[in-house]
């Protein structure tokens, strides 16, 4: 059915504060650039920082879909918890991009690729910025919406004084996932 | 219709539309999951010379938006299902003195002070026999963020309409949920006006009505003279126990659905035509029957969905000829089966009505109600 041929579900995962609800903000506008509708929706408890956190995006061009994840075609973790809670929902033959210090034993031959994001975040202006690497990586290694689009949003929903530093750490995620491609 | 592409959370979509339609009071207690809303409106309503109140309490809230509708105003609250229990005394007293507003209740986990941030669909029978004695019940329940929107606006027209208040129904998830919203031009957006009373005179009986059952409301300030009272009251607004004329009013009252019932049916049907098993849900949980009927199709199996979006008064017709054709009917909700008996009730033996219950505080998901369709066909 053509629904659920276009019915893409990705999640960003880690710890509270990494930045994931921003990460997912910027995909769905990514995609709303294209003209794709999406969903997207978090974890949503009383606590904000530290501890498990996800934020997902579902996109469907059926208005009425099921605006939640029910198997990840994309898993992207930034730290241990966030992968150890989400690996059970992707797919088979799902995407999973996880930093180098997380144990993705798990993973169990869906298409994995380990990479630095903390530490090319680090080297490009903060860790904090990791998010912005991940999202990079991920357009790279997914094809789902154009870096171009990416870039807009990222100009779009981060405020003025931290779109360019944003902007630069989603560019050194894109060649980081272009070479993991490639190799 | 002229439009344009929003991304919006769903809370945000209900301030945004209440504005739209015309709501210039606002009273309300923050209360998770439906705080945004007060917190939206609270940078709203100043822009368009309206009115944000943050009371000391619901009942307080409730109370002043039933003064302000009172007051010539279209108005609204919000709540989560701790504040809906606290508002049940005001609802029926402004069902009964015709004071036209909007409730939203986005439902958490119940039941007390429950789950906050977790989402349910427990207020649904609340909604419906949650104010002692019998009044009319009007309660409507988007399942997407636009409908969220497009909802809440017809939520006040049918408030205005009927002289009634109306509650809106929709539960944590699609409160929280970020999507694309068409909102319209303002233009594009039609609330009836009130029906408003002229021509003053001593001989002027507010709760007199005609044959559409709504009586004309009282613009404060035209020169009638009115009386509001909870008590049974005659025509003249005056309280009565006078048993012929308590039944007259009683009747009206109750009639005005009726009489509007073409107006207030609203629902959708999926595969429908030729399905052996009816799922029949709402709000986020019918996102999910959708979901499982897309796959339950793909394997071949005849399953149709029919979502309420009126959810009272129910759209019993299209539900009794539907369910005539099926074998079976299930009926998700996150909660221990309550629309379930409003179905087993209309449909009445015609078809075996199955509840499919969930009170973890987690959505249904479509592969639970793949798994029980499939239990269902298999014993059909």
């Amino acid at each position: 059915m053509t629904d659920s041929m276009e019915r893409r579900e990705i999640r960003l995962a880690g710890s509270g504060g990494q930045g994931l609800i921003l990460g997912a903000r910027i995909l769905f506008e990514a995609f709303a650039i294209e003209g794709r509708r999406a969903s997207q929706s978090q974890s949503y408890e009383p606590t904000s920082r530290g501890g498990f956190c996800h934020s997902d995006v579902v996109v469907s061009e059926d208005l009425s879909d099921f605006p939640l994840v029910t198997g990840l075609d994309a898993l992207i973790a930034l730290d241990q918890v966030g992968f150890d809670r989400s690996i059970a929902l992707a797919k088979p033959d799902a995407l999973v991009i996880v930093d180098t210090r997380i144990d993705a034993r798990d993973a169990e031959g869906r298409r994995l690729h380990r990479l630095p994001l903390t530490e090319r975040a680090v080297v490009t202006g903060s860790g904090r910025i990791a998010n912005m690497v991940a999202l990079g990586a991920f357009v790279a290694l997914s094809g789902f919406v154009r870096p171009s689009s990416l870039d807009e949003a990222i100009r779009r929903e981060t405020p003025e004084k931290f779109a360019a530093l944003n902007a630069a750490a989603a560019r050194v995620g894109l060649t980081m996932g272009e070479t993991a491609a490639a190799a | 219709m002229s439009t344009r592409l929003t991304a919006l959370h769903g809370n945000h979509a209900c301030a945004l539309a209440a504005v739209a339609a015309g709501c210039r009071f606002f009273a309300g207690y923050p209360i998770t999951p439906s705080s945004e809303i007060a917190e939206h409106l609270s940078y709203e309503l100043p822009k368009v010379g309206g009115t944000f109140v943050q009371m000391e309490d619901e009942i307080a809230s409730i109370a002043a938006v039933i003064g302000a509708s009172l007051g010539g105003l279209r108005a609204m609250t919000a709540t989560s299902g701790p504040g809906f229990s606290l508002m049940q005394e005001n609802i029926g007293y402004g069902a009964m003195i015709e004071a036209p507003c909007v409730v939203i209740d986005v439902m958490r986990g119940g039941p007390s002070t429950g789950m906050p941030t977790r989402p349910a669909q427990g207020d649904i029978m609340q909604a419906r026999f949650g104010s002692h004695g019998d009044r009319p019940v009007v309660a409507l329940a988007p399942a997407s963020v636009q409908e969220i929107y497009t909802e809440t606006i017809r939520a006040f027209d049918l408030a205005e309409q009927l002289r009634t208040p109306v509650t809106v129904l929709y539960d944590q998830v699609i409160a929280q949920l970020l999507e694309s919203v068409a909102v319209p031009e303002p233009a594009t957006i039609h609330v009836h006006e009130r029906k408003w009373a002229n021509g003053a005179g001593a001989a002027f009986q507010p709760y007199a009505a005609g044959e559409d059952g709504v009586p004309a409301m009282v613009r404060p300030g035209d020169g009638h003279r009115v009386h509001t009272t909870g008590l049974t009251h005659a025509e003249s607004g005056f309280p009565t126990q006078v048993p012929p004329v308590v039944d007259r009013m009683m009747r009206r009252l109750l009639g005005k659905i009726d009489i509007h019932a073409a107006m207030l049916e609203r629902y959708e049907t999926l595969m429908t035509d030729d399905a052996d098993v009816l799922v029949v849900a709402y709000g986020i949980t019918a996102r999910a029957a959708r979901r499982a009927v897309m796959v339950l199709r793909a394997e071949g199996l005849r399953v149709g969905l029919f979502r309420p979006i009126t959810l009272w008064p129910f759209p019993e017709g299209p539900l009794r000829r539907l369910a005539g054709q099926a074998r079976a009917v299930l009926v998700p909700e996150m909660n221990a089966g309550q629309l379930v008996l409003e179905i087993q009730r209309l449909v009445a033996g015609a078809a075996p009505v199955h509840p499919l219950g969930r009170i973890d505080g987690e959505p249904i998901a479509p592969d639970q109600i793949v798994a029980a369709v499939k239990e269902l066909a298999v014993h059909a």
